[in-house]
C-alpha cells in the first residue's frame, strides 16, 4: 500500500513538473491576457508637410469613451450622462450597459476634447477615456483628391494617407492595468505603460500656395463654363514633382461625406491620376516631338483643303474651310489636323508607337499613388492608316492627364522622361530622414535639339496662335490647346468635350508645366483656346508673380468689331487684320454671333469665337 | 486468518474498554505534520480566499476565521480522541453509523439541507454548518473495521463481505442522491480499499467491479454534464469558456507558479479568475505560489502522514485498531491523490477537498479527529508490540506469535 500510494504520489509529481516547469512559460503567458487590462495609447499620426513647411495634416486630440459595465454603480445615471453628452440614445445604451455580456463597451470614439473633458470631470465609476488623436486638414478642401483621409481608426484609406500609411502610422503603446476576472482595477495594481512611437512626417512636392492657384482656377473655370468639372495639374519638369493638383468639384477633408458611398467615391477620387481623358489637340506635340525627332516635317509643306484623305477616307480637319498651306510652325499654330495626319502617316505606326511608349504612353508612370490608370491606346497590331492618322492629331486615344504632364515635361525640359511624384522626405518624428526622393530619370525621349525646336513651336503658338489666352508678359509661355469630342459607349458623344491647354513656363528654359483641363463645357464656347487656356494663363501668372517675376497685364487695345451677318471669308479678313486668333462652332458661312460681343476691349492676337449657320 | 485469534481480540477489546492504558507512545511526528498542515491549510485559504470573500462577504478574513474555527475544532479532537480508547468506536460503532446515515438523510430534508451549485451536501444548523458526507466516510471505517475484525474469517466468503457491501452501498446510493459523484467515487474506492486490507479475495473484486463499471454510463446519462466534463478533461482548451474552464484556470496558476512559484500572497489566480480557489483547488494556489518545490513539500508531507497512518496499523494491538487506522490511511490517501490528479488534468475534474488545506471545517474536523483516532490507537498499541518483538512478556507468549502472524499477513496484504 504504501509503495503504490509513494508511485502514484511520483506519478502526480511528474504530471505537475509538466504542467509547472516545461508547460509554465507559455501557460503563464496565456493568463497574463486575462490578467491584464490593457488600454491602447495611440500614436500620433505623422504629419504632411507642403515643400515650403506649411502643415497639410495635422492631428487633434479626441477622446474615445468605454464603459465596463462590471464597474458601472448606476448604470442608469452613466447611460443618461453618456446619452445626453454624446447624442445617444438612453434606452440602447442602458440595455447595452446592464445585458451585454463583454467586460468592455465601446461607447464613441472620436469625441472631441471639449466634451471629453465634460463627461470626464463628473468622475463616472465604469467609464473608461482613452485619448486618440483625430486627423485634421487645416487646409480643408486643399488638395483633397491627392491627401486622401483615414477612416474612424486612423487608417489610411486612400491617396497619400493610403499610399504612405505605413510611414505615416506610427506605433500604439499600451497601458497594462492589473485587474480581477471583471475588470475592477486591484489595490496594489500599477498601471505599466509603454509608450507609442509617433509616426513618420511627409514632405511633398506640392506647393501650398501654387496649389491655392490652381484651386481657384478649376473653381473659376468650373463656375464660368458651368462645366461637369475642371482640373489641373501643375509639375516641376525639371524633376517631375507634382506641384499642384486640383480638381473641382472637391469636398473637405474635415467632413468627408462617408453617409454616401457613391458621392464619397465620385468626389474622391483622383481624375487625374486613375481617370483617362481625351488629349485632342495637345497631344498633337508629340506626334511633332517625334517627327522632328526623325528628321520629319521641318522643311516640308502641307497644304490643308479643310480635310484629308486617308485610305479613301476622308478625315477632316476643324477648320472645314482649310489652312492652305502649312509649315511645321503653321501647323502648331493653327493646330492644322492635316499637318499631323501627315506626320503620322510618313512616321508610320512603328516609329510612332516607338515614340509615344518612350514618352510612357500606354504605361504606369510609377507615380507614388494607389490606382493609377494606363491609359487608352490601340493596340499596335490592330493600327490601320486611317488610326494612324487620327492618332497623330489626338484622336482615338486616351490619356491620364498625370501622363499628360510628364510627357510634355520631357518634351520641354531637353528630352528627358522623369517619374513624377509626390513625396519629396519622409522623416521620422524625432527628425531623423527616412527617405529623400532622388530624381527618376526613366529615359531620354528625344534630344535636346528636337526640344528646343519644340518648345519654339510652343511659345508660337501662345504667343501667335490659339494659346494667346495663356500668355504671361514678362513670363513667356509656350504650350499647346487641345479641344476633343468625348468618347463614351463605344463611340463619340455628341455635344460633350473635354478642352485643355497644356503648357510650360518660361519656356526658353521651362520649369513650370500646366495642364487646365475643363471637362464638358457647358454651351457653345467649348473651345480649349477660349475655355482652358486663359486660366492656365492666370496660373502662370500667379506663379511668376509668386517667384517675384513682375508680369504686365496684357493691353486690351483692340475693340472686338461688328460681325454679326457677315459672311465668314469677310469675318477671317477683319480678325486677321485685326491681328485677333479665331475659333468657328456650327457649319455654315455667315457669322451669326461673336463671343465678345462687339466692342469688348481686347489684347492683341487674343482668341474669339465665330458662330455661323 | 487463524479462527483462535478470535477471542484474544474479544479479550483485548473487552480489556481496554474504558480505561485507556497508555503504554504506547504518542506519535508525535504524525501529530506535528498533521498540526503542520492545517497551519498552513490556515494561511493557504487566507491568501486565496481574502479577495472573493472580501467582495462577496464583504470581510476578507470570512474563511479564515472558518478554517481557524474548524482547525481549534480539529485539535480539540485530536486531544479528545488520542486519550480516549479507540475499542469505544467499536462499541458505539451502529450508533456512529445511523448518525451517519441520518445526517445524510437530514440533508434531503427543506429547510435543513442547503442546496448548493445544484446539490444538496450541507446540514444548516442554527449554530454551526456541516458537510453530512464528510461524517460518513469515517462512519463507514469504522463500521467496516469492526465487521472485519469481527467476522475476518468470513473475508474470503463473498457472503462474508457482503454487509460491508451493503453498509457501503447504502451510504454511496445516499451520497449520489444528494448528488456527489466525487465523495460517492472516493466511498467505491475506500470500501475496495477495506475490503481488500480485511482479506476479501480478487475474484470478488472483480464481481464487484461489475456493477460499478455498469453505474458510470447510468450516472452519465441521469446527468448529461458529466460526460461534458469528461470531455473537458481529456481537452479542455476545447471549450475554454465552458466545460474546460476550470480546468484551465487550474493550469494557468499551476503554469505561473514554474518551479519557485509567485510568493506567499502573490497569487494572480485568486482575483476571481479560479473558482474554488480556497477550497477543491487550493493546491492550484499552492502551485501558483510557491512553485513545484511548495508543491512537493505539501505532498512529503502527506506521505509522511500517511506512512505514519500504515506504521500504526501495522502496530495496532488488534484487528480493529489496524483495520481502522488502515481505512484512515487509504482515504486520506485516497483524498490527496484524488485532489491532486483533479488539479493537474490528470482525471476528470470532481469537487474534492484536499485534506487538512481546503476551506471547508466539517472536513477539516473530521479528518483532525481520525489523526486523534490514530494517536489513541498509537498510544495504546504501541508497548505490546514493541513488547512482542523483543519478547519481554513471557506470559503473552502464545497470544505474541498468533499477533505476529496477524500482522505479518496484514503487512503482506497492504502493501
Amino acid at each position: 500500500m504504501v509503495i503504490s500510494i509513494a508511485f502514484l504520489f511520483c506519478a502526480l509529481m511528474g504530471r505537475l513538473f509538466y504542467i509547472q516547469v516545461i508547460d509554465g512559460r507559455s501557460l503563464q503567458a496565456k493568463a497574463a491576457q486575462q490578467w491584464y487590462r490593457d488600454l491602447p495609447l495611440k500614436a500620433a499620426r505623422g504629419i504632411v508637410y507642403d515643400s515650403t513647411g506649411k502643415i497639410l495634416a495635422e492631428n487633434q486630440d479626441v477622446y474615445s469613451i468605454y464603459v465596463r459595465p462590471n464597474a458601472v454603480k448606476d448604470a442608469s445615471q452613466v447611460a443618461r450622462v453618456l446619452a445626453d453628452k454624446l447624442d445617444l440614445s438612453y434606452e440602447k445604451l442602458y440595455t447595452r450597459i446592464t445585458t451585454e455580456r463583454v467586460s468592455e463597451i465601446t461607447i464613441k470614439k472620436a469625441v472631441d476634447k471639449a466634451t471629453g473633458e465634460a463627461i470626464r470631470k463628473l468622475g463616472l465609476a465604469g467609464v473608461y477615456f482613452t485619448v486618440d488623436s483625430k486627423r485634421s486638414y487645416p487646409e480643408g478642401n486643399l488638395l483633397a483628391q491627392v491627401m486622401g483621409f483615414t477612416n474612424i481608426d486612423n487608417v489610411g484609406q486612400n491617396g497619400i494617407e493610403g499610399y504612405y500609411n505605413k510611414y505615416l502610422t506610427g506605433v500604439d503603446g499600451f497601458a497594462y492595468t492589473a485587474t480581477d476576472i471583471k475588470g475592477v482595477e486591484l489595490e496594489n495594481n500599477v498601471t505599466k505603460y509603454v509608450p507609442s512611437i509617433p509616426g513618420c512626417n511627409l514632405t511633398l512636392t506640392i506647393n501650398a500656395d501654387i496649389q491655392s492657384f490652381a484651386e481657384a482656377a478649376v473653381m473659376d473655370a468650373m463656375i464660368e463654363w458651368q462645366s461637369k468639372s475642371a482640373s489641373m495639374i501643375v509639375m516641376d519638369c525639371t524633376s517631375g514633382a507634382i506641384v499642384a493638383s486640383a480638381i473641382t468639384p472637391s469636398f473637405d477633408l474635415n467632413n468627408i461625406p462617408r453617409d454616401d458611398i457613391n458621392m464619397l467615391n465620385a468626389l474622391t477620387k483622383n481624375t487625374l491620376i486613375v481617370d483617362v481623358y481625351e488629349p485632342g489637340s495637345t497631344f498633337k506635340t508629340f506626334t511633332g516631338a517625334i517627327a522632328v525627332e526623325h528628321g520629319i516635317g521641318e522643311n516640308s509643306s502641307y497644304y490643308c483643303p479643310g480635310y484629308h484623305i486617308v485610305d479613301g477616307q476622308r478625315i477632316k480637319c476643324w477648320k472645314y474651310i482649310g489652312h492652305g498651306s502649312q509649315n511645321l510652325g503653321d501647323g502648331f499654330k493653327n493646330s492644322c489636323n492635316v499637318v499631323f495626319m501627315n506626320l503620322a502617316l510618313s512616321l508610320g505606326t512603328e516609329r510612332l508607337y516607338d515614340g509615344l511608349e518612350a514618352f510612357g504612353f500606354g504605361q504606369k508612370t510609377n507615380v507614388d499613388f494607389y490606382g493609377e490608370s494606363r491609359g487608352i491606346i490601340m493596340n499596335e497590331a490592330n493600327v490601320k492608316t486611317v488610326d494612324l492618322a487620327r492618332i497623330g492629331f489626338g484622336q482615338a486615344i486616351a490619356v491620364t492627364p498625370l501622363q499628360m504632364v510628364t510627357a510634355f515635361s520631357a518634351v520641354v525640359n531637353g528630352g528627358i522622361l522623369y517619374e513624377p511624384y509626390f513625396v519629396e522626405s519622409i522623416d521620422s518624428y524625432d527628425g531623423k530622414n527616412v527617405y529623400t526622393h532622388k530624381k527618376t530619370e526613366v529615359r531620354r525621349v528625344i534630344s535636346e535639339e528636337t526640344s528646343a525646336k519644340i518648345r519654339k513651336y510652343l511659345g508660337l503658338v501662345v504667343s501667335e496662335g490659339s494659346g494667346k489666352k495663356a500668355q504671361v508678359e514678362g513670363f513667356p509661355v509656350g504650350g499647346k490647346t487641345g479641344t476633343a469630342q468625348k468618347y463614351g459607349n463605344g463611340g463619340i458623344a455628341q455635344g460633350k468635350y473635354v478642352s485643355s491647354f497644356i503648357g510650360a513656363a518660361p519656356i526658353d528654359d521651362p520649369k513650370y508645366v500646366v495642364l487646365m483641363i475643363v471637362d464638358e463645357p457647358g454651351g457653345y464656347v467649348y473651345y480649349g483656346s477660349m475655355t482652358a487656356t486663359p486660366y492656365a494663363g492666370s496660373v502662370f501668372g500667379k506663379i511668376a508673380n509668386y517667384l517675384g517675376i513682375s508680369v504686365k497685364e496684357a493691353e486690351a487695345t483692340i475693340a472686338m468689331p461688328e460681325l454679326t451677318d457677315v459672311s465668314l471669308y469677310d469675318a477671317i479678313a477683319i480678325l486677321n487684320q485685326k491681328g485677333l486668333y479665331y475659333e468657328l462652332v456650327g457649319e455654315g458661312t455667315k457669322v451669326v454671333s461673336t463671343v465678345p460681343v462687339a466692342g469688348t476691349m481686347l489684347p492683341e492676337g487674343d482668341a474669339v469665337l465665330l458662330r455661323l449657320s | 486468518m487463524i479462527a483462535t485469534t478470535v477471542m484474544t481480540n474479544e479479550a483485548n477489546i473487552s480489556r481496554g474498554l474504558f480505561v485507556l492504558k497508555r503504554e504506547g507512545k504518542f506519535d508525535w511526528i504524525l501529530f506535528c505534520v498533521t498540526v503542520c498542515l492545517v497551519a498552513f491549510g490556515v494561511v493557504m485559504v487566507y491568501s486565496a480566499s481574502s479577495y472573493s470573500a472580501e467582495i462577496n462577504y464583504g470581510n476578507k478574513y470570512f474563511f479564515m476565521f472558518k478554517q481557524i474555527f474548524g482547525a481549534v475544532l480539529g485539535i480539540a479532537a485530536i486531544a479528545i480522541l488520542s486519550i480516549t480508547d479507540y475499542h469505544l468506536l467499536n462499541k458505539f460503532r451502529y450508533i456512529i453509523l445511523a448518525v451517519s446515515i441520518i445526517l445524510l438523510v437530514l440533508v434531503f430534508i427543506p429547510g435543513i439541507g442547503i442546496e448548493s451549485y445544484g446539490a444538496k451536501r450541507w446540514i444548516n444548523l442554527p449554530f454551526f454548518s456541516m458537510q453530512a458526507s464528510e461524517v460518513s466516510k469515517f462512519g463507514f471505517i469504522i463500521f467496516a473495521a469492526s465487521y472485519m475484525a469481527k467476522h475476518h474469517d468470513k473475508m474470503t466468503k463473498f457472503k462474508g463481505i457482503l454487509p460491508v457491501l451493503l453498509v457501503g452501498g447504502v451510504i454511496c446510493l445516499l451520497i449520489i442522491l444528494e448528488p456527489n459523484m466525487s465523495i460517492t467515487l472516493c466511498m467505491i474506492m475506500l470500501m475496495f480499499v477495506m475490503l481488500y486490507i480485511g482479506g476479501a479475495r480478487i475474484k470478488h473484486f472483480i464481481i464487484m467491479a461489475v456493477p460499478v463499471i455498469a453505474l458510470v454510463p447510468i450516472l452519465i446519462i441521469i446527468e448529461p454534464y458529466r460526460l461534458n466534463r469528461l470531455m473537458a478533461f481529456l481537452d479542455p482548451w476545447q471549450s475554454p469558456l465552458g466545460e474546460g474552464y476550470q480546468l484551465i484556470q487550474s493550469f494557468y496558476s499551476l503554469g505561473s507558479g514554474g518551479l519557485f512559484g509567485l510568493g506567499l500572497f502573490n497569487s494572480r489566480q485568486k482575483y476571481l479568475f479560479l473558482p474554488f480557489s480556497e477550497s477543491d483547488f487550493i493546491f492550484s494556489i499552492i502551485g501558483e505560489e510557491l512553485g513545484l518545490f511548495g508543491c512537493i513539500i505539501v505532498v512529503a508531507a502527506f506521505f509522511l502522514l500517511i506512512f505514519r497512518a500504515v506504521l500504526i496499523a501495522q502496530k495496532a494491538p488488534d484487528r480493529f485498531g489496524c483495520f481502522l487506522a488502515s481505512g484512515i490511511a487509504a482515504i486520506i490517501a485516497i483524498q490527496v491523490l484524488v485532489n491532486i490528479a483533479v488539479v493537474t488534468g490528470s482525471i476528470p475534474p470532481t469537487g474534492l477537498p484536499l485534506p487538512f488545506i481546503s476551506a471547508g471545517s466539517t472536513s477539516l474536523t473530521v479528518f483532525c479527529g481520525s489523526i486523534g483516532i490514530l494517536e489513541s490507537i498509537s498510544l495504546s498499541s504501541h508497548k505490546s508490540v514493541e513488547c512482542l518483538t523483543q519478547l519481554k512478556l513471557p506470559r503473552e507468549k502464545k497470544h505474541k506469535d498468533k499477533n505476529e502472524k496477524k500482522s505479518q499477513g496484514l503487512k503482506t496484504n497492504k502493501t
